[in-house]
């Protein structure tokens, strides 16, 4: 049933150009230059140091490294990290957590 | 995201949390919408972050659930700029005291200055600012303003052409022009006296000079009246020509006094308005509703607040209506008559010069058309008649 969703939903996607991240719960990411990141749909911090930010995602991790970083905002859905911005890596785990 | 400016209002503070689940903490607190901001790692187990006041209590259970331990570093915002305030009364109120007495004083009339106006007339005029108010120390924005100032002040002091009044910052400049009148001349050169008007001489008396007319001559205008030759044919010298000579002068003039007068009188009653103005809003302070008259009219007097040389976007209002009545007079056809005439004689007597007497007069034709008297009267008047004439004599 959940698989048979999924597919529709990348149907949908496909084939009436709905932006992807609405309809598949995707992060979507806006980087400015170095400096600035902006996270939507994420579903968690897992760690937050200076040099590295780990976020829960729908599937899979996203991986921020890099230098001074400080979260501006944060919000349920929402997050503004600014820093020295060197990596950004989505580590996909063949397993997805389930986390709510 | 929320905005910092409001935070600046509502108060916040950093929190400092220290613990191994720093992380699963931000979590807990991101669920429950508590709205924290610039978040930044300080050391191994350390995180610091902005915590908006209104959240601070329910940081609670989420510290105890999650084993951290959590310290209040700095506290912002105006909440804690109150509690500072507070603590230091002494202080603020001496800056507020120090900032409302500066502003009342440069509200302040400080100085009243006239010039040009010798020492009666500056006594009088200085008498006569003192009844309207102006003295050292009163505030600016209770009294009239300038224009009035300027011309009640012209208004009473007789003795003064024009007064001028400026108001530069705290102090009144008044600026005197006095009457002065022309010194009297005496006649140097030698001259005719000659008729200004047709007329009948009434009378001549003859100073220095020659007579020319004898009583009930017809003279015309511009006619030698008394001349300014004096000896006898043949040794005819030069003089000045002096004297007075009356002529019977016939006037005619014209009015019209219509039946019906309508006019309005200010009835005495008056309601007064004060209010603010910030930049365009008007605030009523006192006196509010509109006035229960059918009648009105309305003086403004708006003067604006300064503080030290700046005029401030505040105005102090002040707004006058006055109770109008109208009053119809009606008038019979011989009080009309009665009055078109003594109208007529005060005209007449007005353009006359001062020694003139009315001999007679004489109602020419009387009309009453479209709700209208009209007269045409007939004057006889006795006045002197002379205007000199200088004699230029040809080589």
């Amino acid at each position: 049933m959940r698989k048979l969703n999924k597919m529709v939903r990348k149907w949908m996607t496909n084939k009436m150009g709905l932006p992807a991240d609405v309809m598949m719960d995707l992060p979507r990411i806006t980087m400015i230059g170095q400096f600035h990141i902006y996270i939507e749909n994420h579903r968690g911090v897992l760690r937050f140091t200076n040099q590295e930010l780990r976020l829960l995602l729908e599937q899979g991790q996203l991986l921020i490294k890099g230098n001074n970083f400080v979260i501006k905002t944060i919000l349920p859905e929402e997050l503004l990290l600014e820093g020295l911005i060197e990596q950004v890596i989505y580590i996909n785990e063949n397993t997805p957590k389930k986390k709510q | 995201m929320k905005n910092l400016w409001t935070n600046t209002f509502s108060g916040y503070t950093r929190i400092k949390i220290v613990g191994n689940y720093a992380e699963l903490f931000l979590n807990k607190c991101i669920h429950e919408k508590i709205s924290i901001w610039q978040i930044r790692r300080v050391g191994n187990e350390v995180i610091v972050c902005y915590v908006a006041l209104v959240d601070v209590k329910r940081l609670r259970p989420i510290v105890k659930a999650t084993k951290v331990k959590v310290y209040f570093i700095e506290r912002k915002g105006m909440p804690f700029l109150f509690k500072k305030m507070l603590s230091r009364i002494g202080f603020v109120g001496g800056l507020i005291s120090f900032i409302t007495i500066l502003f009342l004083l440069s509200n302040m009339v400080w100085n009243v200055t006239i010039e040009g106006a010798s020492p009666k007339v500056e006594h009088q005029l200085s008498k006569v600012i003192q009844e309207l108010g102006i003295k050292k120390g009163k505030f600016l924005f209770l009294l009239p303003n300038v224009e009035e100032i300027q011309k009640l002040a012209t208004s009473k002091i007789d003795a003064a052409t024009w007064i001028g009044v400026t108001l530069n910052g705290t102090t009144y400049h008044f600026r005197v022009v006095e009457q002065t009148l022309p010194e009297k001349q005496p006649p140097v050169s030698d001259r005719h006296l000659v008729a200004k008007k047709k007329a009948i001489i009434h009378d001549i008396f003859v100073e220095q000079g020659q007579g020319k007319v004898a009583p009930n001559d017809f003279v015309n205008k511009g006619e030698v009246l008394i001349s300014g030759f004096i000896g006898k044919e043949g040794d005819l010298q030069l003089a000045p020509a002096k004297g007075k000579v009356l002529g019977e002068i016939w006037y005619k003039s014209k009015v019209s006094v219509p039946l019906v007068n309508k006019f309005s009188t200010l009835t005495g009653e008056k309601k007064t308005q004060y209010s603010l103005t910030f930049f365009n809003v008007s605030i009523p302070i006192w006196g509010f509703g509109k006035p229960q008259f059918s009648e009105y009219e309305i003086n403004d007097n708006q003067n604006r607040l300064r503080f030290l040389k700046w005029e401030l976007p505040i105005q102090y209002n002040r707004t006058s209506f006055l109770e109008k009545e109208t009053q119809i007079r009606e008038y019979s056809k011989e009080e009309a008559l009665r009055i078109a005439s003594s109208m007529a004689k005060e005209e007449l007597l007005k353009k006359l010069g001062e020694n003139a007497v009315i001999k007679g007069e004489k109602v020419l034709h009387e009309t009453v058309t479209n709700g209208k008297v009209k007269l045409m009267i007939h004057y006889q008047v006795i006045e002197d008649i002379t205007v000199p004439q200088p004699i230029i004599q040809g080589d």
